[in-house]
């Protein structure tokens, strides 16, 4: 398999604070990855970098063949664009945005998302619950025709059902040769649906493993394989 | 459907279709669905679903057509023998607990009537 995303040596620093230090990782192409780390890890930054929307850092960050960050922006779908949106205005004013702002947006695909998630087009962006907000910023980044999209912590603080739909719909709607990027710190709600993991620990990605590997070589759980890398560090704070 | 977190999924699935070709919810010649549906229904990564099919393909439980789908095997040796493997694999799994209990073969028969027999007497209540 190829891959979509390759970084080699990413160091990024903000007021003089190493955030990453010597960052090495890579994404499979048509997979769906979890970017798991405590608060304050970096996994934010990072998907910032990747998506372009940082700049400043040392090493290389590859997406496709593209290393510019310019050039980048074109090829990932990052759910913290919505941040650009007024969020007053209606979804549908947004989506129009959308469509005048990114060439590869699908009005279509977009739609038929927001019917899947049953999103009311009418509405205003901060009218509605936490639950909607991020249904709708799922609807909004994967309607972007992109190989790579990046889901910054699409599940913190919602509802169950919520949360199963926004799955269902990842699920349901992601190209067969995109990839997915999901940051999450609590790996239990995802585990199934993800074919990986990189594990952000101390300006690094210190794990990159398979999913099935990891439950069939160490017979744990995605998450308590995750924890163990944190094991005996309370005492330590 | 629920899974143990602990044991590969793609493990699991595999396990799940047999259940469901053994008690022939999958009858032989049957279309079984899509993988993107599968991974829907079950929750599971799409990749996951390709790896248990692909590895039922190999096994010959399941017959792939090109640009058809994929189906449950018809030869009835093949089906013969899943459910034999897969019965087997219960009954090694209990004499493996109960051995390690020290019980001894000639015992575990003995357990094993007895209890099949007061679960009868309980569904007939």
């Amino acid at each position: 398999m190829t891959d979509i995303l390759t970084i080699k040596n990413l160091s990024y620093k903000r007021n003089l604070t190493n955030i990453l230090n010597q960052l090495n990782c890579s994404l499979p192409t048509g997979s769906i990855v979890g970017l798991l780390g405590e608060n304050g890890a970096g996994k934010t930054t990072l998907m910032r970098l990747i998506s372009g929307a940082a700049n400043h850092y040392r090493g290389e960050i590859k997406v496709s063949s593209e290393t510019s960050p310019s050039d980048r922006k074109q090829l990932v779908s990052f759910s913290h664009q919505v941040d650009d949106v007024n969020r007053s205005d209606r979804l549908e004013k947004i989506a129009h945005f959308y469509e005048a702002v990114y060439p590869d947006f699908s009005t279509n695909k977009f739609q038929r998302l927001s019917e899947f998630l049953n999103l009311d087009l009418s509405r205003h962006l901060n009218d509605l619950s936490k639950g909607n907000q991020m249904k709708f910023i799922i609807a909004i980044t994967l309607s972007r025709q992109v190989k790579l999209y990046l889901l910054d912590e699409p599940f913190d603080g919602i509802d169950s059902m919520s949360r199963k739909k926004i799955i269902a719909s990842i699920l349901q709607w992601k190209p067969e040769d995109a990839t997915i990027l999901i940051s999450d710190h609590h790996v239990d709600d995802i585990a199934n649906i993800l074919d990986g993991i990189l594990i952000v620990k101390d300006k690094r990605i210190i794990v990159s493993k398979n999913a099935d590997k990891i439950r069939e070589d160490y017979g744990q759980s995605i998450e308590d394989f995750f924890e163990s890398f944190y094991k005996g560090e309370d005492q330590n704070d | 459907m629920k899974f143990d977190d602990k044991v590969p999924i793609y493990y699991q699935i595999k396990q799940y279709i047999y259940r469901e070709i053994i008690i022939e919810h999958l009858k032989p010649g049957q279309q079984i669905p899509a993988v993107r549906q599968l991974a829907v229904t079950l929750t599971v990564n799409v990749n996951t679903i390709q790896r248990a099919l692909s590895e039922l393909i190999d096994e010959d439980v399941l017959v792939s057509k090109r640009g058809k789908g994929n189906f449950v095997t018809e030869d009835t040796e093949v089906l013969k023998n899943l459910k034999k493997r897969t019965v087997e694999e219960q009954v090694s799994n209990l004499y493996d607990n109960l051995t390690a209990l020290r019980i001894s073969p000639d015992k575990m028969l003995t357990y094993l009537e007895n209890y099949i027999n007061s679960r009868k007497e309980a569904n007939h209540d």
